[in-house]
Formats: C-alpha cells, structure tokens, sequence
C-alpha cells in the first residue's frame, strides 16, 4: 500500500486538473479584449498537469518514508494555524512566545528551555521589528 | 567599453554607506545560512523578502541584500561540509569528498583556507565574466517578440524535467501546478475572477512572500522535526596551516573550476551541485596522478568549491539579461523583482541601470568582504552548528510569520502560508521537487501575458508561435528537453 504514494499523487493531479479545466469553462466573458480570453491558458497548464497525473498513475510509485516521530509534526502545525488565528487578539508577542513554545517542545527541548527560549525569542523580535524596523506588529490586550 | 563606464555607474550605487551594509548585512547572513544544515539560501531570501518589501527598500537595496545572501551561502556550506562531513548546502555535497578526510587528518585549518580562496576566485572571476557577458546576451533578447518570449518560457519550464533525474514527470506537474497558483485571482485582461473559490481574500492573488516562505521556511522545520537532527562536529585541527606552495598548486584547478562552474551556471536549469561535482571528476581525471583525490587531497576541496560559486553568479546572468531564472534562488530573486514591478530581461540594463549595474558592482564588493569575514572568523561560523535546534526554529518560525504578516497585515495570509508549509511537506515527502512550483508562479503570468499578446497580434492564429528563427530554435530545444528524460526513463 505504501509504495503507491505516487499514484494517490497522480490521482490527485488528475482530479485537481480536471476542477480547473471544469472551473476554466465556466468562466463568463462579457467582452472579447483579446481572441485568446481568459479561459485557453489555464486550461492548456491543466491539461498538462493531468497528463502528467495520468503518466504518474501507469507506474510503481516512490514509497512514502514513515516519519520516525509523528507527534511533533502535527503539534507544530496545529500551532502554526492557531497562531494564524490568535494573532490579532492576543497582540504579537503573546502569541509569538507561545509559538516558540510548541515549537521549541517539538524539537525536543525540555520545558524549561522551551520557556527560556520562547520568552527571549518573543520579545527580542518585538524590539527588532516593531521599535528597530518600525514595521507595526499587533497589540494585544496588554498593549504588546 | 560601455561595459565598464555602466560599472563604474553601479560602483556609485553599491558604496553608499546603505548600500555597503546590506551587502555587508547579507554577507554574515549568507554564510551563517550556508553553514547551518536544513536551512539553504532560499529559505533566507524568502525570510528575508517580505521584510525588505514592508520596509520600502529600493529595489536595487533590496537586491543587493538577497543577492548577498545568495552568494555568501556558497561560502558557509563549505564549513559544515568539511568540519561535519555533512554539506551545510546542497551544492558542497561533493566538498565533503576530500574536505572532511583532511579535517580528519587534523587539517581542517587549511581544508577551509583553501576552499575559502577557491570560493573567492571563483566568484569573483565569475562576476568579471558577468560584467562582460551580460549586455551582450542581452542584446540578443532585445529584438524577441511576444512570441519568441513564449518560446523562451516554455523552454526554461520543461528544462525543469531534464534536471530532475529519474523525476522529470513530477518536475513538469509541479511547474504546472506553480502556473496555475500565479493565475489565482483577478485575470488582468478582462476582470474575470480566476481559482478564487469565492474567496474574497484571494482576489488580488496568491502573494510571493506567503508562497516563498510556506514552502521554504515552515514547510522546512515540519520536515526537520520528523526526523532527530544527529551531528558533531569535528575540531577545527591545529595541524600544518596552508602553506604558499599548496595554494599555488591548487591555482589551476581553481581557474579550470571557474570556467566549468559558470559555463554550467549561465545554461538554464543545470545548478551549482551539477557545477560542483562536474568539476571535480574533471580535476581528478587530469590532475590525480598520485591516487590522493578522495583521500584527502586540497585540490579535491578547491575545485568543487569555487565552481559551486562560479556556477551560483553563472545563474544570475540569465535571470539578469532574460529575464528566466535558471535555479530555484534566482527565481525567488526575481520573483522579489517582479514585486517591485520590475521586469528583469533585456532592458533593464537601459531602463534600471541602478538596479542591474548596482547589484553587479556590489558583487565585487560583496565577496571582498566573504573573504575578509571568512578567512579569519571561520571558527566563529563554525560555533553555529552547536546552537541546538530547539533555540534555532522557533525563531526562524516566528520570524517567518512576521514577515507575511509585516507584507499584508492579513491573518488569512498567515493561515494560507500554513497551508502552503503543509503541502510543501507532503510533496517533499512525495519526493515532488518544490523548486518547479515557485518557477512556475514567477513564470506563470509573464508566460501568459506573452502568450495573449503574441496572439492579439496574429488575430488568434496560433501558427505565429513558430513563425520566427528564434522561436523554432527554442520549440525545438524544447521538445528535446521533454522527450529525452521519457526516454533515458525506459532504458
């Protein structure tokens, strides 16, 4: 089953190639600026890249290397989104400590070097980029 | 001779005392970047764009730094490459061949001595060469027409297969995919929402930055953190330093690496890792008369070395004169410049000499100063492979996020970039190459844009494609380009 990575790989060009081909052809212009429109280029790359799906289908495929540590991977994603999301409320450098958090604790720190990291990291880049670079950075409720 | 007068021009751009310190800013980064495994030029330049852009650089400030950084990093692979066994970048993969058996032998001192010098003789020499080189390239380009410059994109994309060994078909699909990310949003043309989904965010389009960053600097730590990082490094070694008589041997092979390493960098799509280990079997096929190459031999660390960083100022010159970048650095470069609407090709040695001409004579300077910071502070450099990881990517993570958000100040950006870090893992791990994809992005618009004008002109025929010399030419090297990998795949 593994070793048929490629194949869900070709599968999933082939169903994406066709969305855009079908996503192309809606496409409605209400006038003609040049004789090509906006429909033939994107259509052409789709079929392209379904072709390749489909030569990517008829052969053995590359075998999907388990990950040796699955865990950290899926926390650190899950923070990164989050962070996504809590930016804004929380102000940048809440958010951003609690980031380097998790991130520091998937790579395998201990707790209190991933505390020590994230309450250094946080702030230190608060101080480069919001008061050195003058590049404005959200405020959380305590005002940084 | 204008070539000189324009230099002396760029020389006026890249000492203003700005200037001098973001060369000299992306010089230390550059190394630093180059001597830490996992994180290459690309991931650096994209770190560093949006910043560049929220800050309002002029472009030719702008390129000056991510330039810098660029080249800089052929010098930091090196150190990883020769005191860990393990190439800080791709392209010192073959520095590892003789460069760690003299750190072995207690030589590591003299190993990093030379391949320093190599790395600067190579580069410099390089940028001589590119003085030279590139109005006159440019020139040839300056007489194409929307249709040749189809032709030209169309050759640089399906050039992506023939580097991807054994990969050509996932190199093509990933270019592909790149495109169609680049039309996401308002088409140009006639107004019409393009891919959107209905998203209103998506409207203005996909931006470089958060593209860029998620598959290179988020999509990299979540492939880091799969696997435990195991390394330790060697001693600098207090055996014999470099003498006189070993660098004046080394000098042939230097020279010989040089012109391999730029030939190879200025054709499209071959890099500096193909540039690198060329050179290296051509030096021991003339140079090793006594078996020592592998074993430790100062020639077998210079030659790889300085054609690695010919071959990296090589890949500039096309992304310069043409306007098509020929590896996946030079085309996060251009696609900075297209953020500043800037259209690399072959007038911008006429419209921006500030920005071609600028970047050019910063060159000069720039690897001066790699030298000067490299010779005596290597052991400096060398100390940055101790910092232990879990200090090292929540920065880089937290710095990557506020970079997208500096650029947009939009939280859907942030959650975007995400997505894209996540697909970049799975590709990797799908052993799709990532560089094809931001190709395709810079490519895709200009590719079209072309295509739209080409045919405008024609009235819609589409025969116009083939219809000059230069167009024929580029079809033909084309599908040379994409029926040989399918082919050398059956035998």
């Amino acid at each position: 089953m593994r070793a048929q990575a490629d194949r869900v790989l070709g599968g999933a060009l082939v169903a994406l190639a066709a969305g855009v081909v079908w996503h192309a052809q809606s496409l409605e212009v209400a006038f003609a600026a040049d004789p090509v429109g906006p429909k033939a280029f994107p259509t052409v790359v789709a079929l392209a890249m379904g072709a390749c799906g489909i030569l990517l289908l008829l052969r053995a495929g590359t075998v999907w290397e388990k990950a040796e540590r699955v865990l950290p991977g899926l926390a650190a994603a899950a923070a990164m989104a989050a962070y996504a999301l809590l930016l804004a409320p929380l102000g940048f450098i809440t958010a951003s400590a609690l980031l380097c958090l998790v991130i520091a604790l998937a790579f395998s720190a201990t707790i209190l070097q991933a505390v020590v990291t994230s309450l250094v990291t946080a702030p230190l880049l608060w101080l480069l980029l919001d008061r050195v670079l003058d590049l404005p950075l959200p405020a959380g409720p305590l005002g940084f | 001779m204008d070539s000189i007068a324009a230099l002396m021009g760029g020389f006026a751009i890249a000492l203003t005392p700005t200037n001098l310190g973001l060369a000299f800013l992306g010089c230390l980064i550059g190394t630093a970047i180059g001597v830490l495994p996992g994180i290459g030029p690309m991931n650096a330049i994209a770190l560093l764009l949006p910043f560049c852009f929220a800050l309002k650089l002029p472009p030719e400030s702008a390129l000056i730094l991510l330039a810098a950084v660029y080249y800089g990093s052929g010098y930091g692979g090196r150190i990883t490459a020769i005191l860990l066994n393990m190439p800080g970048e791709p392209a010192a993969a073959i520095t590892t061949l003789d460069g760690h058996p003299l750190a072995k032998q207690g030589r590591g001192a003299a190993a990093l001595a030379v391949s320093g010098i190599g790395s600067f003789v190579g580069a410099t020499l390089s940028v001589v060469l590119m003085t030279f080189l590139s109005v006159p390239l440019a020139r040839i380009a300056v007489g194409f027409s929307p249709a040749d410059y189809v032709a030209l994109i169309v050759f640089a994309l399906s050039l992506l297969g023939a580097v991807a060994p054994g990969n050509a078909v996932k190199a093509w699909a990933a270019g592909c995919f790149g495109i169609l990310l680049a039309l996401v949003g308002i088409d140009s043309g006639t107004g019409v929402e393009r891919l959107t989904f209905g998203s209103i965010e998506l409207l203005g389009g996909i931006d470089f930055t958060v593209l860029a960053i998620g598959l290179f600097a988020i999509g990299e730590v979540l492939l880091l953190l799969e696997t435990r990082l195991r390394a330790t490094a060697a001693a600098l070694g207090h055996g014999e330093r470099l003498s006189l008589k070993e660098l004046l041997a080394c000098v042939p092979a230097m020279v010989r690496a040089t012109g391999i390493g730029f030939v190879i960098g200025v054709l499209p799509g071959a890099g500096a890792s193909v540039a690198a280990a060329l050179s290296y079997t051509t030096e021991r096929r003339i140079a090793d008369r006594a078996g020592t190459f592998g074993k430790g031999d100062l020639r077998g660390v210079a030659s790889p070395e300085t054609a690695d960083n010919a071959a990296q100022i090589g890949n500039l010159v096309p992304m310069l004169s043409l306007g098509i970048p020929g590896s996946g650095t030079t085309a996060v470069l251009l696609g900075a410049l297209l953020m500043y609407s800037i259209t690399p090709g072959p007038l911008l040695f006429t419209q921006r000499p500030e920005v071609a001409w600028g970047l050019i004579a910063s060159m000069y300077v720039g690897n001066v100063m790699l030298l000067v910071l490299n010779l005596p502070l290597v052991g400096l450099f060398a100390r940055l492979l101790t910092v232990p990881a879990w200090v090292l990517y929540p920065g880089v993570i937290a710095l990557s996020y506020a970079g997208v958000y500096a650029v947009s100040n939009s939280p859907f950006d942030l959650l975007l970039a995400t997505a894209f870090g996540a697909l970049g893992y799975v590709l990797r791990k799908l052993d799709v190459p990532l560089v094809p994809i931001i190709l395709g992005f810079v490519l895709g618009r200009l590719l079209e844009d072309n295509l739209r004008r080409a045919l405008s002109l024609s009235d819609g025929d589409v025969l116009a494609l083939f219809a000059s010399i230069p167009s024929l030419l580029l079809w033909a090297c084309t599908l040379a380009a994409l029926v040989f990998p399918l082919i050398r795949r059956k035998v």
